[in-house]
């Protein structure tokens, strides 16, 4: 051995399949048989809409003033049969967390920061909390399969319905709420015995299949007298056959999450490996909807990992009608994303059901900050779309964008950067 | 009392000329349902519908109050996520019927398929016939009665309320995290009343009751290992 392999420590070798994450991951199954569940959702490198960029205006076009000129952000969604479709101020909206995973404060804190910017809040699995309810600007009201404290009495008080199939952190599995955050009042909420473990249904006990959902939807348009939207929110999987059924069902709109989204509890494999992420399912999402000449009608609201109003930009110029955030929020309220909401224990006062943790937050300074980091995705948004000459943000368009990598233009039909030319399924271009 | 044919009216017609009779507040008699989908669905009221024929899907879902009487079959999902009043079969329902209810009361006189009383909350449903696999799976609420056969799983992961039932093999059907035991005299009284409410005619003491385990945590079999832990050779 000559002196210089002697010098390389073991620490210092780079590690492929052996590295500390793989290795902490077989202790933990060693030594309970089990898989590991972890809160936030997956921490894999994803494609993201950072690998597109957004060509501004110059001489071909003309940009609109920063600071002096108008770009509207106003959103309507739901109008393809709602009478009363969703009108929204910013098309961010607050995607659905449930009182249980997050803290009554902080459901609190989210409603009234939707009264700040003129969003929706949505209330999640696990019951509408009178709070939230009574401080939201827009409430969407989900569906889900477990239907806990779900009657109707929350239809009544929705301004949209969200039927709800799965989530992108852990799509095909059920809700998971782990038995430290069943304290008596989330128990009696969820008519839930304290502190078991819940995994709720993965299925709607009365949706069994795509034609039953027809029905389903036109019952719920007989309750809801075609006032309200109905959203349908699916996991982003088989994207393109998903929306065209879910296109067929009769909806209003449909939520696609991809797999960054965020969770309050989920088994780690799950995070990791279920679903695609939410750059090419919106491209799929749209292509799906054009291809059946629906793509005017029905709204596309995406979610998963959307960060900052580059994200919204782009999301809307590749056919999104309006994005839906979770864990964004979270953050503008303390969070640090510790992978550990499932526990309970969270020290900011979001993802815990503990009196003493629960005091932490201070529901108006976290509804501002909620508020603040919407609007300042939404100027981001709103300056990026000017720049690229739109007086509206539902302007932008895919023929704006350009990709940077060989892999994101392959996924979404997006020319490379310096080219008019792009491979694999054309996106609508040229 | 006022008589409404269905027969060749869209669903939407049907529940909107139901809202508006009983508003009226009279019984109403349907005639030629011809297993009409989505029927009486969010209908409020004390009134009494009777239906002379069967119904199809998502019968008297969402119901707030009224009595519905259908004389014939329901379909799949009877009385989806019910609010109050009676949907009362005379004959058979299709599978998962009663799911997420919240209260009211649902008899069926005939035979009801698998997943009776799925994610059940609040109120009663009562099979007087035989019911199929997983019944009341994962209810949070209420009172389920099954007088004849009943399928495997019933009761899985069940959280809330109780199922009573007759089935001798109970025991060897039994879901995980519920627990079989003699029925109390308290809940004795309450199915006596309801019998006697829908003039069902069974006695109670043999009845047993499967309730949730309510400590500990759940247990789930994720697969079936065929293996069993044996003894190494000496
Ligand atoms: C704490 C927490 C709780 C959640 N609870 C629900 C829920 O009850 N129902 C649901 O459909 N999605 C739930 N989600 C997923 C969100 O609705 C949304 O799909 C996801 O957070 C979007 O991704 P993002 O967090 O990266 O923005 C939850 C997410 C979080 C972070």
């Amino acid at each position: 051995m000559t002196e210089n392999t002697k010098k390389v420590k073991v620490k210092d070798i780079q590690r492929g399949v052996w590295n500390p994450e793989t290795i902490s991951e077989i202790k933990y199954k060693a030594a309970t048989g089990k898989h590991r569940i972890r809160g936030c959702g997956s921490t894999q490198k994803y494609p993201s809409f950072d690998d597109l960029l957004v060509l501004p205006s110059q001489l071909s076009r003309l940009s609109i003033d920063t600071y002096r000129e108008d770009c509207r952000t106003q959103t309507v969604l739901g109008s393809r049969f709602a009478k009363n479709p969703l009108v929204i101020e910013t098309p961010i909206m607050i995607s659905g967390m449930s009182y249980g995973a997050l803290s009554k404060e902080s459901k609190t804190a989210l409603a009234k920061s939707t009264q700040i910017v003129g969003t929706s809040i949505n209330n999640g699995e696990g019951g509408l909390l009178p709070e939230e309810r009574d401080n939201s600007y827009k409430q969407v009201v989900q569906i889900t399969p477990s239907r806990m404290g779900f009657s109707l009495a929350n239809i009544e008080a929705a301004d949209a319905l969200e039927v709800i199939c799965g989530i992108g952190a852990k799509p095909g599995l059920s809700g998971h709420l782990m038995g430290s955050k069943i304290t008596k009042e989330i128990a009696e909420f969820r008519q839930l015995p304290e502190g078991i473990d819940l995994h709720s249904h993965p299925r709607h006990g009365d949706i069994f299949g795509a034609d039953d959902m027809v029905l389903k939807i036109q019952e719920l348009r007989d309750v809801t007298d075609w006032k309200i939207p109905i959203f349908v929110k699916i996991a982003a999987g088989r994207v393109k056959e998903d929306v065209k059924i879910a296109a067929k069902t009769g909806v209003d709109g449909i939520v696609i999450d991809g797999s960054e989204g965020g969770t309050g509890a989920a088994p780690v494999v799950a995070t990791a490996h279920l679903g695609i992420p939410t750059l090419p399912a919106i491209v799929q999402a749209t292509r799906a909807l054009e291809e059946m000449g629906l793509k005017e009608e029905i709204s596309l609201i995406v979610s998963g990992g959307i960060k900052d109003g580059s994200d919204v930009v782009k999301a809307m110029a590749l056919g999104a009608d309006a994005v839906a955030i979770g864990t964004g929020t979270m953050i503008a309220m303390g969070c640090v994303v510790c992978l550990r909401c499932h526990e309970g224990k969270c020290a900011f006062g979001i993802g815990t059901q503990d009196p003493e943790r629960r005091k932490k937050l201070d529901i108006d300074d976290a509804a501002q900050k909620v508020a603040n980091y919407i609007q300042g995705m939404t100027y981001e948004a709103v300056l990026i779309a000017k720049a690229a000459g739109k007086t509206a943000l539902a302007n932008m368009e895919r023929e704006d964008l350009r990709s940077m990598t060989l892999e994101s233009c392959a996924m979404t039909g997006i020319p490379l950067m310096g080219t008019n030319y792009t491979f694999t399924d054309a996106f609508g271009f040229f | 009392m006022v008589s409404l044919d269905i027969a060749g009216m869209s669903t939407q017609d049907v529940n909107r000329k139901l809202k508006e009779l009983i508003r009226q507040d009279d019984d109403i008699v349907v005639k030629n349902p011809h297993s009409v989908h989505n029927f009486a669905t969010a209908l409020k009221g004390s009134r009494t519908v009777s239906v002379e024929g069967s119904t199809g899907f998502y019968t008297g879902g969402f119901l707030q109050g009224p009595s519905i009487i259908i004389k014939g079959n329901t379909g799949l999902y009877t009385g989806d996520n019910m609010g109050a009043g009676e949907i009362i079969v005379e004959m058979n329902t299709g599978s998962n019927c009663a799911p997420s209810m919240v209260g009211g009361t649902i008899v069926v006189k005939g035979h009801s398929g698998s997943r009776a009383g799925w994610g059940m909350k609040g109120g009663n449903l009562i099979v007087c016939g035989d019911v199929g696999l997983w019944c009341g799976k994962m209810t949070l609420g209420g009172r389920i009665i099954f007088l004849g056969k009943v399928g495997k799983g019933i009761g899985e992961s069940m959280y809330n309320g109780v199922i009573h039932v007759l089935d001798p093999d109970v025991e060897d059907k039994l879901g995980g995290n519920v627990t079989l035991i003699s029925i109390e005299d308290k809940e004795k009284k309450a199915v006596e009343a309801l019998f006697k409410k829908y003039n069902i005619e069974q006695g109670v003491d043999d009845f047993k009751s499967i309730v949730p385990n309510v400590s500990g945590r759940h247990e789930y079999v994720l697969f079936k290992p065929t293996h069993k832990r044996t003894e190494a050779p000496k």
